[in-house]
């Protein structure tokens, strides 16, 4: 468990982080999101001792990171943004340098290392130079890094930029595996990544926590409406018209127009009500006219309207 | 302590500094000592004399690259986020270091060997001259790892302890410039001194200069004429070189600016 409170980090005048308190529970994982200097990776990096804060305090399961950092970086593992890798060094040699360095006892060492390696399956490329792996090895010899001596909290910055798609889908599951039995603190600008492994997500902007919550409570906070976008061909004022008057329709804007073949897109918003799904009403409106439909389907609010409707207002 | 230390040690020979050090070294202490041998009196402490004046540019290539790499690299979050002190951290990198000067002088250790079989003198002033050697590398490699925790880049770093070094190498001649210096100005009519007031302050300066100087301070040891103080001198200068390295690197960890 790691309980931050009224974090404040200042550079001369300018307070790169100001005041943030969030909790993150055991076993949970935690998104932490936000655009580029918005204080993520200083926050990441108070939280495991890289950098003090100016005030405030950070207490991993229950030892401040000031007082008692021994014991308090004894519970976290971390992968910084750029992996922290000797390139001279093989997969094995860096880990066992890892061991000595987090004091895992020799007796355990074996054991430890063999089921990271097969865990992270980096077994084939124990007895390789770091230099010569591929960015998604060395980002996986990085976070195998940080499972070194069972931390319970992993803390993770953007541990998937600059990989290719397959590399990303890769890691992403790695982390969900870690999660089984690991505290994650997960941070990226890849939303769809948060969504995907996330329970919860902080927001952070200007050094503030913006928002924190579970994603689909961010988002029906956010909207409280349901949106839907429609694609047909017809006269778009008339089918506007049509729609609009529908019981349950809030408002319908034209997106797209195109009048030489006379196909529409219009988007709906409508108050969303289990009762009277308005879905039916704008199919046998649309029939009625005689209006063919090409696409319909309901827009849900992803985490990246949530995010950038928080981060600009 | 001891990880940071044998990944340092290992570190070495994995990048060709280690051999780059160990062959220049060999052929410098070789050379000196060759050139000897021809000449049939062979005197330990001279050939250690002469490597003495190598420092300058031995100790930059050893130590350039201990801290700024880390930095470089990103690698220092390691040390940042480890439990592991950074004083310990330090300790490891010196003691690396110091390792690699010891690997290093068995060249000269050879030489005594060789020396003492062929009917040489290996003497208590050979001894001496081994321990003023060692004093001086521990000074310098403290040195070579401060001005590697002050930068990221290795060059920079090999450029600070080089200049840093040549100065104390050349502190007697820096007195005597300055001495003579100070005469001069001081001699202008303008301040009206006795001569002996002024000879009095530029021997006063000169002497101040000197002191400075482990060079001056430990040449005694080469005729076999030991004390303590010079010892005391260096090492406790290399505790305030190593102390200055690990508060430069915790400032990183407290900056505000």
């Amino acid at each position: 468990m790691i309980e931050i409170n009224n974090l404040v980090k200042r550079y001369g005048d300018i307070k790169a982080v100001n005041g943030i308190s969030f909790t993150v529970n055991d076993g949970e994982v935690l998104g932490f999101l936000g655009p580029n200097g918005a204080g993520k990776s200083t926050t990441m990096n108070i939280i495991t001792g890289y950098l003090s804060s100016t005030s405030g305090s950070v207490k991993v399961n229950g030892h401040d990171i000031l007082e008692e950092p021994e014991e308090a970086k004894k519970c976290i593992g971390y992968l910084p943004e750029q992996p922290p890798l000797y390139f001279d060094m093989t997969v094995l040699e860096y880990l066992n340098f890892i061991c000595d360095l987090k004091k895992v006892p020799k007796k355990d060492r074996k054991e430890q290392l063999a089921s990271i390696l097969s865990m992270i399956k980096l077994v084939d490329m124990a007895d390789r130079l770091i230099g010569n792996l591929s960015k998604g090895y060395k980002q996986r010899v990085g976070i195998a890094q940080a499972l070194v001596g069972n931390p319970d909290i992993l803390i993770l910055d953007e541990p998937t930029v600059g990989l290719d798609p397959n590399q990303i889908l890769e890691i992403r599951k790695l982390i969900r595996k870690l999660a089984a039995d690991h505290t994650v603190i997960l941070s990226s600008h890849i939303l769809s990544e948060i969504q995907a492994v996330c329970d919860r997500v902080v927001i952070i902007n200007h050094g503030k926590v913006a928002a924190i919550d579970t994603i689909t409570d961010l988002s029906t906070k956010l909207s409280g409406s349901t949106k839907l976008s429609l694609s047909f061909k017809g006269p778009v004022k008339e089918v506007t018209n049509a729609i609009r008057a529908i019981p349950g329709v809030s408002n319908a804007v034209s997106v797209v127009s195109n009048d030489d073949v006379s196909m529409h897109q219009i988007e709906i918003t409508a108050v969303s009500d289990s009762k009277n799904d308005v879905r039916a009403s704008i199919f046998y409106a649309m029939s009625k006219g005689g209006w063919p439909i090409l696409e319909f389907r309901s827009l849900d609010p992803s985490l990246e309207e949530i995010f950038l409707s928080i981060t600009s207002a | 302590m001891s990880a940071v230390y044998k990944r340092e040690l290992a570190s070495y020979f994995r990048s060709p500094v280690g051999y780059i050090a160990l062959a220049l070294f060999s052929f410098l202490s070789g050379f000196v000592f060759i050139n000897q041998y021809g000449d049939g009196s062979v005197n330990i402490s001279s050939e250690i004399m002469s490597l003495c004046s190598f420092f300058v540019i031995i100790v930059p290539v050893i130590t350039m690259g201990l801290f700024s790499e880390d930095k470089k690299r990103g690698t220092e979050v390691l040390f940042y986020t480890n439990p592991v002190s950074m004083f310990e951290v330090v300790l490891g990198k010196f003691f690396a270091a110091m390792t690699l000067i010891v690997i290093l002088f068995s060249n000269v250790f050879l030489h005594m060997i060789i020396t003492a079989a062929s009917g040489g003198v290996v003497n208590t002033g050979s001894w001496g001259s081994v321990i003023v050697y060692f004093c001086l590398a521990i000074l310098f490699t403290s040195i070579g790892i401060l001005a590697s925790a002050l930068t990221d880049t290795q060059i920079i770093s090999a450029i600070i302890s080089f200049v840093i070094i040549l100065v104390i190498q050349l502190l007697q001649t820096i007195s005597t410039l300055a001495s003579s210096a100070l005469s001069s100005l001081l001699s202008l009519s303008m301040f009206a001194l006795e001569p002996e007031k002024v000879n009095n302050a530029c021997n006063n300066v000169a002497a101040a200069i000197t002191w400075l100087s482990p060079f001056t301070k430990t040449q005694d040891f080469r005729y076999g004429v030991f004390s303590v103080a010079p010892l005391v001198f260096c090492l406790s200068m290399a505790l305030v070189f190593l102390f200055l390295t690990y508060r430069i690197l915790e400032k990183k960890r407290w900056s505000q600016n």
